[in-house]
């Protein structure tokens, strides 16, 4: 026994040692590790060797201005056209250049043929001299992407309207146009042995504590899984505690809310393929907390925030306090409202908590249906769905109307929440407090809290515990949890992410 | 792809974690009783009782930091053999120090099932009357349980947490039944004699136990120094919410009430009305909130047993989930044996003696020792701290 675990250790400690590069040469198993030839038939062979004679590979033949052969090759479909001919072909056949390079504004040289092969797919184009040794790598990419549009999952009344594409290096420059600081690092990173994902890590320098940053890169690293077809395949394997409901890691399409991040000593990580860029270390906070609350005036900010508080709360236990207050504890509700419920409640056959899982499971069903349905079909569903059925339930006596008032402000309550991956896991949790109720009535409600309460307390997003600024207790963390404080009372960062600079506001720029 | 947390983590408690752990692991179900026992003798001035309680549970947790803070980083557990004898023999200090470490560890863990059982009996007797009384004491066991699945510096942060449940209601009673109070029960304010005070004091001492856990977890703190001050807030903060408890438990019913009623803070809490509250008879509400101040205590008990347990076999997290899992079976059946409410109030007297013993009489013996034995060869850490 002892063996395997020192086997697989000694496996977990060569892992880590592999550098980056050799992290992207172990995926190109499948490519021998040679050179290429200088001439020009043999190379082009060896490429289509490669690639199977796949149908999209593109060899143009051609002849350069001095005479020699030379052949471009890329895949159809993911290079700029008017690269390929304008600037690599026209300008190498007309021009009497000196020395033999195309006129395009990102160009290598190598004889790898590893490396050759990893360029093609990720979109760039390669040239072939005949007579030469070097291969150039020219910049080509360009496929047809989606324009910059407004986020669908975080609307703001106030703020910029721009949202991720899913293009990397569009997202990037979204950041850097937000953030221009030099001290803003990009790591690029290639996992996924088959997808070979681009990702980039960004962290400002100066502010970021190094070890975090570290973690977040070596656990990247260490992933190991073939595809990364969207961030949430990074999310879920480098976060802390896999088997929590909750989100370790934020996710978001904003830029803005990115750079913000950034600037408290977070790290991003940018996934090309997905409009949904993560953020690390992440706290409970993210559940109520929005870009907008720093645009808008601090009262009205707070205000909201507190709406948001209250709104989670709801969604977690309004259906539960429902089930708890009228199969346990009938001697709270102020006895006009209780002979209100009563009658409502005198045709319903159904125990309390199955009233509830009924009206509950059923407005899942809804609300999953209508995510499905096609466009302009969707809301018409919510609508039949919500209004016809409710009604008809209540009339049939299958629910109390009381029942039906409850779940729609559950529903909505669920929606106030801005992060949707927050608020899936409040949908989830509520089904066990719900059994729970119509078990112990308030007492299991309270139990169930508790297991939350100490879950949350236990879990760390890298080494930051998930429930600070509240505890760990840190009183500038305080100032931006519940409350948003003006912003010249806030003049220095939370300190929960261990950020190196502080200040956030310095005396000499105050006027 | 397991990430344990370094070890160094752990020494991680700030002077807040401490204050809540002090004081959420004394509020429990004393209150509940607090102004009976607090009247019993004191008549109507029991006010004067969690005041004087208080002074002696400062001064033994006052004893508690100060050793603690001579051997900084290690629990009572991991000191004690070094107070016993020389370094070179660690294995007599161990047997010295056994009997000592079985005591206060053996009254944590009835302590423990004592609470329980006392809140199971509030319960089960006044909110969910068809609800077996084993079933609300497993359900305790199982959320102490779920605590000691995790390391030490989760303690602190769930005490943390859940400190502003635990003071928010207490005081909200409190404070919202003295519109219903008539003043005149608090007088004459001084009545009773010296000796009556003294024993008044001792039937308030129960409530007032629970700080020995600091035994174990003034070892984690952040830094050395600042024990005695957390310590000194802690007990401040329970004897404001206690004194106001009782004041109120006064005010209301006066004293020769007080005596008749079995759990007066929960007869507080129903005569509580609140203008404007959407809810009618809070004492549901308030026995579920007070999970919250029963677990804190339960659970922080609890953990310092095992915790202890660990460090004298000197194993690691895996034995302290196993051991906690064990050692609920047998506290289960102590806790059923007392048969009703009047031996279960016994029982607890005899343990506020036992308490008061233990409390002061260890620590005052581990002191004279060191300072026996300091004559001969001081330490220095002794000295830097002394």
């Amino acid at each position: 026994m002892s063996q395997f675990w020192n086997a697989w250790r000694k496996r977990k400690e060569s892992l880590r040692n592999l550098t980056l590069e050799q992290h992207a040469n172990k995926s190109m198993a499948s490519v021998d590790d040679r050179t290429v030839t200088s001439v020009l038939e043999d190379n082009i062979a060896l490429i289509e060797q490669q690639f199977g004679k796949s149908d999209d590979l593109v060899i143009r033949k051609f002849q350069i201005k001095t005479g020699e052969e030379a052949a471009v090759i890329f895949l159809d479909g993911m290079v700029d056209q008017d690269v390929i001919s304008d600037f690599v072909i026209r300008s190498m056949t007309t021009e009497q250049t000196t020395y033999l390079a195309p006129a395009t504004n990102e160009l290598e040289a190598t004889n790898q043929l590893r490396q050759i092969v990893r360029n093609i797919l990720s979109g760039n184009s390669v040239l072939f001299i005949e007579g030469s040794k070097e291969v150039y790598l020219i910049n080509s990419r360009g496929w047809d992407r989606r324009g910059v549009s407004e986020p669908k999952t975080e609307s703001v009344v106030r703020g910029p309207r721009d949202g991720f594409t899913e293009t990397l290096s569009v997202n990037a420059a979204l950041i850097r146009f937000r953030l221009k600081d030099p001290n803003l690092r990009v790591r690029h990173l290639i996992v996924g042995q088959r997808t070979k994902t681009d990702i980039f890590v960004m962290y400002l320098e100066e502010i970021v504590d190094p070890p975090i940053v570290n973690e977040v890169i070596r656990r990247i690293e260490d992933m190991n899984l073939d595809a990364i077809l969207e961030s949430g395949y990074i999310e879920q394997m480098i976060q802390d505690h896999r088997y929590s409901p909750f989100p370790q890691i934020q996710n978001t399409e904003r830029p803005d809310k990115v750079v913000a991040n950034l600037l408290e000593g977070k790290v991003a990580i940018l996934v090309d393929g997905t409009p949904f860029a993560l953020i690390a270390p992440a706290l409970f906070s993210q559940f109520y907390q929005s870009p907008e609350d720093y645009y808008e005036r601090f009262y009205i900010a707070s205000m909201i925030r507190f709406i948001r508080v209250i709104s989670i709360l709801i969604a977690l236990l309004l259906p539960s306090m429902y089930i708890a207050f009228s199969a346990f504890h009938p001697e709270m509700i102020p006895s006009r409202l209780l002979i209100a419920m009563a009658a409502g409640r005198s045709t319903v056959p159904f125990p309390s908590l199955v009233e509830a899982m009924f009206m509950e499971i059923a407005i899942e069903i809804l609300r999953e249906a209508s995510v499905r349905l096609p466009g302009p079909i969707g809301p018409t569903i919510g609508i039949v769905g919500a209004l016809v059925v409710g009604e008809a339930a209540v009339s049939a006596g299958l629910v109390s109307p009381v029942m039906v008032i409850i779940v729609a402000v559950t529903t909505i309550g669920s929606f106030a929440s801005p992060s949707y991956s927050a608020a899936i896991a409040i949908r989830m949790l509520r089904f066990p407090v719900m059994i729970l109720a119509g078990m112990f009535g308030l007492y299991g409600i309270m139990l169930f809290i508790i297991v939350i309460l100490v879950h949350l307390a236990s879990i760390k997003s890298f080494g930051v515990p998930y429930m600070s600024p509240i505890s760990p207790f840190n009183p500038i963390g305080m100032r931006d949890l519940f409350l948003r404080l003006p912003h010249h009372l806030m003049k220095k960062r939370p300190t929960m992410f261990r950020v190196h600079d502080e200040i956030r506001m310095r005396e000499e720029d105050q006027s | 792809m397991k990430r344990q947390e370094a070890d160094s983590s752990r020494y991680s408690f700030t002077s807040w974690q401490q204050i809540c752990l002090i004081t959420s692991t004394l509020i429990g179900v004393g209150v509940l009783t607090l102004p009976r026992t607090a009247t019993s003798r004191l008549m109507e001035a029991g006010w004067m009782s969690p005041l004087i309680g208080s002074l002696g549970a400062y001064f033994s947790l006052w004893m508690i930091a100060k050793l603690s803070r001579r051997f900084p980083g290690l629990t009572f557990v991991e000191y004690s053999p070094l107070i016993w004898a020389p370094k070179g023999s660690p294995r007599l200090g161990k047997w010295i120090s056994f009997p000592w470490i079985f005591a206060y560890l053996s009254f944590l863990y009835v302590a423990t099932g004592m609470v329980s059982r006392i809140f199971g009996e509030v319960v089960v007797t006044s909110v969910l009357l068809d609800t077996p009384l084993e079933v609300i004491i497993i359900t305790m066991f199982l959320l102490a349980f779920f605590l000691s699945l995790h390391e030490v510096d989760v303690v602190a942060r769930v005490n943390e947490i859940l400190f502003p449940l635990i003071i928010v209601p207490v005081l909200f009673i409190a404070i919202a039944s003295f519109q219903k109070a008539d003043w005149n029960y608090l007088f004459p304010l001084i009545r009773v004699s010296g000796k009556s005070v003294m024993e008044g004091a001792y039937e308030a001492i129960y409530s007032f136990s629970g700080f020995e856990i600091m035994l174990i977890f003034f070892a984690f703190t952040k830094r050395n120094d600042g024990k005695e001050k957390a310590g000194f807030f802690g007990i401040l903060i329970t004897m404001v919410v206690y004194t106001l408890i009782v004041v109120a438990g006064i005010a209301v019913f006066g004293f020769e009430e007080l005596q008749r009623l079995t759990w007066p803070t929960l007869e507080l809490v129903k005569s509580t009305e609140v203008p404007g509250l959407i809810l009618e008879r809070l004492e549901s509400a308030f026995l579920a909130v007070w999970v919250a101040a029963v677990f804190t205590t339960v659970a922080n008990s609890y953990y310092a047993v095992i915790y202890g347990l660990r460090q004298w076999f000197k194993k690691g997290l895996r034995f302290q989930r196993v051991v906690s899992g064990l050692l609920f079976i047998p506290l289960f059946i102590i806790t059923l044996i007392p048969q009703n409410v009047v031996e279960i109030f016994q029982i607890s007297s005899y343990m506020g003696m036992a308490n008061l013993i233990l409390n002061l009489g260890v620590p005052s013996v581990y002191w004279i020792v060191l300072a026996l034995r300091g004559r001969r060869w001081e330490s220095k850490e002794g000295k830097a701290d002394g």
